[in-house]
This record gives structure tokens, C-alpha cells and sequence, in this order.
């Protein structure tokens, strides 16, 4: 029974053809395209507010070399909050329950942001190893656990995402299944289920949102970091 | 892709339907329509119920969704598993988050548009009422102007008054002068006539009385004695009568 559980959670495909592909492309064909009009419809104008009002957030802190992420952060964060919102409907593949995508996306951007601060300011991006008013005692030593909480920082990022959207799927099937068991047997706790099912969809709900929103901020923190 | 069609087809295309050749759109553009399409229960279009009202009425419609989901229940096409429990509770979400927050959230959109559009409007209308004040103002200085020409004779008049007023008391210091003067010479005539006067009066005098002699005198009084006694005869007699 445990093993029907992970099924969804494997990479789908029809005959031979990976889906997966399919899925990915989902939130473009769901965006449309700025138009030329100066007046827009509901849609396009909620969309453009929405992608104004988080790329001023994310990157008011930062200086301006930063800047120049805009346009990635901003589209990656579109992507991720659209995946997890997409995979919470029936019968849908959340490619961001992948370990791989996650993994792809974290360690080339973290990569990215480490070599560009070790290329423009390398001092300062060193200097980063070794927090303020730390005992002379304990230099070395910290300096080695901070190196290793750097290395693991693409691995926290992608295993956070994946982690977090896997087992919240893996609840709401649990529930899920519960419930719809428990249906012919003892409807009233079948009911209670139920209402337990609606409120671990709605923490779903918050949660896609978040996660997104984490992994995107945790980002463009490292990104402040080395600038 | 429509291009690369007429392309092999070898139709010969008119100058006025040019391929996409630059990003721009030909002017003048449609406008958008200002709604979405209609929609029963959010995602149904009104044109399904349109389309089979003739046939089936009003509730044509909803007899052949009940038939479809009916049908796919039936026959088992569509299972229903624990993924019907999970799309109900997403469902229920996903209608109350709509049901809930969609107008505000359409009413947040036109606001937005709306601020921009006041936004536009207000330079226009800041352009517009600033030239009505600077017509306004023009209109007024060229009133001001016309009475500058009052402005100018009343001064000048002024002026001429000043002048003539000026002419005057210079005039009239000079009457009194000449006037003084003619009076003074008058006063001294005047002055030399009396002396000559007087002058004469006592010769006139001092040469009478050197002409009357003693026995004229002595004369004189004793007929002046005889008038009065004869007098004084004349007024007792008066008296007593």
C-alpha cells in the first residue's frame, strides 16, 4: 500500500514520451504576454502588479550589481509558485517533488553567487567564513563550520522545496485515503477527516506559496551577501 | 507561421496586409472588449446554455452534465478513489478563496487602472485649467492696458493743472507787486499835496493876521460889544414874551 503512495511521485510517462516536459511548460501557456496596450484586463494587470510589487521587495536590499538578477529571481519565483499551486489539484504531477529540479535549479544558482563574489571581491567574500567578535579561541574552528554551512546551503535549498511539497502531497493522499476508506465503515470520523483534509489543504496551499517564496528570498540573500 | 503559408502559395499579397514585418500594430487598434465571456458557475460558457436552449431549454444543459458525470460513473471511466477526496477539499478551497476574495481582488485590478487613468487625466487637467488661467490673465492685462490710456490723461491733466495753477500765483505776485508799487508813488503824491496844502494854509494865515492892524482890531470888538448887547435886548424880550 506504502509503495502505491510514491507512484505519483514518479517522473510520469506515455508511452515512452516524458511528460514531465508537458509539465513544465504549464506556467508559461498560463501567463499571458504584456501587452502594448496601456490598459489592460483584470488578468494582465493583477499579473504585472504581482511581478512589480515582488521584484521591488526582493531586491530593494540589495545593491545595484544585484539588479541584474531581476528578471531571473522574478520569473523563477513565477515558475515555483505556479508548479506547487498546480501540483495541488487532482490527478496532477508536481515536478517541483523532484529532488533533481530542485537540485538543478539550487547549486548552479548558489554556485553562481559564490564564484561572483569570490571573483569581484574576494576578501569580503572570505570574510564571510568568519562572523563578528568571535573569540580568538574559537577561530579555526568556526571558520570550518561555517565553510561546511556554505557547502550545505544548495543542499538545504533543493531538499527544503522537495521536502516540504513531497510530504505535504504524501498527507493529503494519506488523509485522503483515510477518509474515503473510513466512508462505508464510520461515517461521522469519516467527516472528521474530511474537515482535517480541508485544513491540511489550505496549510498546503499556504505552504506552496511559501516555499516558493523562501527558496527565491534565501536566494537573493546569498546574492546580498556576495555583491 | 500564416506568413510562411502565403509565402509558398505564391498569392500575391497587397500592400495593405503586410506580413509582420516590425512589432508595431497598424493604427488604429481595435479596443478590447471591456468583460470576459460570460460564464455559468465560473467555467461553463454561456454559449453552450445558448447553443441548447432551442433543443432542450433551460435545463437542457445540466440534464447533459448530470448525464456525463452519471455515465462516467457508471461505467467506472472515471473511478472514484482518494483523489475525489482530495479534489473536493481543493475544490472547496479553491470556490471559497473565489467566492470570498474575487471581487475585491477584480476591484483592487480597477483601481489600479483607474489610478492610472486619473493619473494621465490630472496632467491633462492641470495643463488645461493652467492655459484657461494664462488666457484669463492675458484678457485682463489687455483690459489693463486700455485704462492705461485714461491712466495718461488723467495725469496729464494733472500735470496741466499744476501748470496753470503755477501760471496763476506767479501772475497774481506780480499784480500785487506792481500794485505795491503804484501805490506807494500815489501815497507819496499824496504826501506832497497835503504839505503843499498846509504849507499855503499858513501862509495864507500868518499873512491875514499880519494885515490885520491894531485899530481894525480895536474896531472890530466894540462891534462885536454893540451885536451882542443888541442881542441880549432881543432875547430878554423873547423871554418875557
Amino acid at each position: 500500500m506504502m509503495l502505491s503512495f510514491f507512484d505519483q511521485f514518479m517522473s510520469p510517462t506515455y508511452l515512452g514520451i516524458p511528460l514531465i516536459a508537458l509539465a513544465l511548460s504549464l506556467p508559461w501557456v498560463l501567463y499571458p504576454k504584456p501587452t502594448p496596450r496601456w490598459l489592460n484586463n483584470r488578468l494582465i494587470t493583477l499579473q504585472g502588479w504581482f511581478i512589480n510589487r515582488f521584484t521591488q521587495q526582493i531586491f530593494q536590499p540589495l545593491s545595484l550589481g544585484g539588479h541584474k538578477w531581476a528578471a531571473l529571481l522574478a520569473s523563477l519565483m513565477l515558475f515555483l509558485i505556479t508548479l506547487n499551486m498546480l501540483g495541488l489539484l487532482p490527478y496532477t504531477f508536481t515536478p517541483t517533488t523532484q529532488l533533481s529540479l530542485n537540485m538543478a535549479f539550487a547549486v548552479p544558482l548558489w554556485l553562481a553567487t559564490v564564484i561572483i563574489g569570490m571573483r569581484n571581491q574576494p576578501t569580503h567574500a572570505l570574510g564571510h567564513l568568519l562572523p563578528e567578535g568571535t573569540p580568538t579561541l574559537l577561530m579555526p574552528v568556526l571558520i570550518i563550520i561555517e565553510t561546511i554551512s556554505l557547502f550545505i546551503r544548495p543542499l538545504a535549498l533543493g531538499v527544503r522545496l522537495t521536502a516540504n511539497l513531497t510530504a505535504g502531497h504524501l498527507l493529503i493522499q494519506l488523509i485522503a485515503t483515510a477518509a474515503f476508506v473510513l466512508l462505508p465503515l464510520m461515517p461521522t470520523v469519516a467527516i472528521l477527516t474530511a474537515v482535517l483534509l480541508f485544513l491540511l489543504t489550505l496549510l498546503e496551499v499556504a505552504v506552496a506559496m511559501i516555499q516558493a517564496y523562501v527558496f527565491v528570498l534565501l536566494l537573493s540573500l546569498y546574492l546580498q551577501e556576495n555583491v | 507561421m500564416l506568413s510562411r503559408l502565403v509565402f509558398v502559395s505564391g498569392i500575391v499579397v497587397h500592400a495593405s496586409r503586410c506580413l509582420h514585418t516590425s512589432s508595431q500594430s497598424l493604427a488604429p487598434v481595435p479596443p478590447l472588449p471591456e468583460k470576459g465571456g460570460k460564464v455559468r458557475h465560473g467555467f461553463i460558457p454561456e454559449e453552450l446554455f445558448q447553443l441548447l436552449y432551442p433543443k432542450t431549454g433551460v435545463t437542457g444543459p445540466y440534464m447533459l452534465g448530470a448525464g456525463l458525470l452519471l455515465y462516467m460513473l457508471s461505467k467506472e471511466i472515471y473511478v472514484i478513489n482518494h483523489e475525489t477526496f482530495a479534489a473536493a477539499s481543493i475544490g472547496a478551497v479553491i470556490i471559497y478563496g473565489v467566492k470570498k476574495f474575487g471581487p475585491s481582488v477584480g476591484a483592487f485590478a480597477d483601481k489600479l487602472n483607474e489610478e492610472k487613468v486619473a493619473k494621465a487625466q490630472e496632467v491633462k487637467d492641470v495643463a488645461m485649467s493652467s492655459l484657461v488661467q494664462a488666457t484669463e490673465d492675458e484678457k485682463k492685462e489687455q483690459w489693463r492696458v486700455e485704462g492705461r490710456a485714461m491712466l495718461f490723461d488723467a495725469k496729464r491733466n494733472n500735470v496741466a493743472m499744476l501748470l496753470e495753477t503755477n501760471y496763476r500765483e506767479r501772475l497774481h505776485m506780480v499784480t500785487n507787486e506792481v500794485k505795491r508799487r503804484l501805490d506807494y508813488q500815489i501815497a507819496l503824491q499824496d504826501l506832497n499835496r497835503r504839505l503843499e496844502q498846509e504849507h499855503m494854509i499858513n501862509w495864507v494865515e500868518k499873512s491875514v493876521i499880519s494885515s490885520i492892524t491894531p485899530q481894525q482890531e480895536k474896531e472890530s470888538i466894540a462891534k462885536c460889544i454893540t451885536d451882542l448887547k443888541v442881542l441880549a435886548k432881543a432875547t430878554q424880550a423873547k423871554a418875557t414874551a
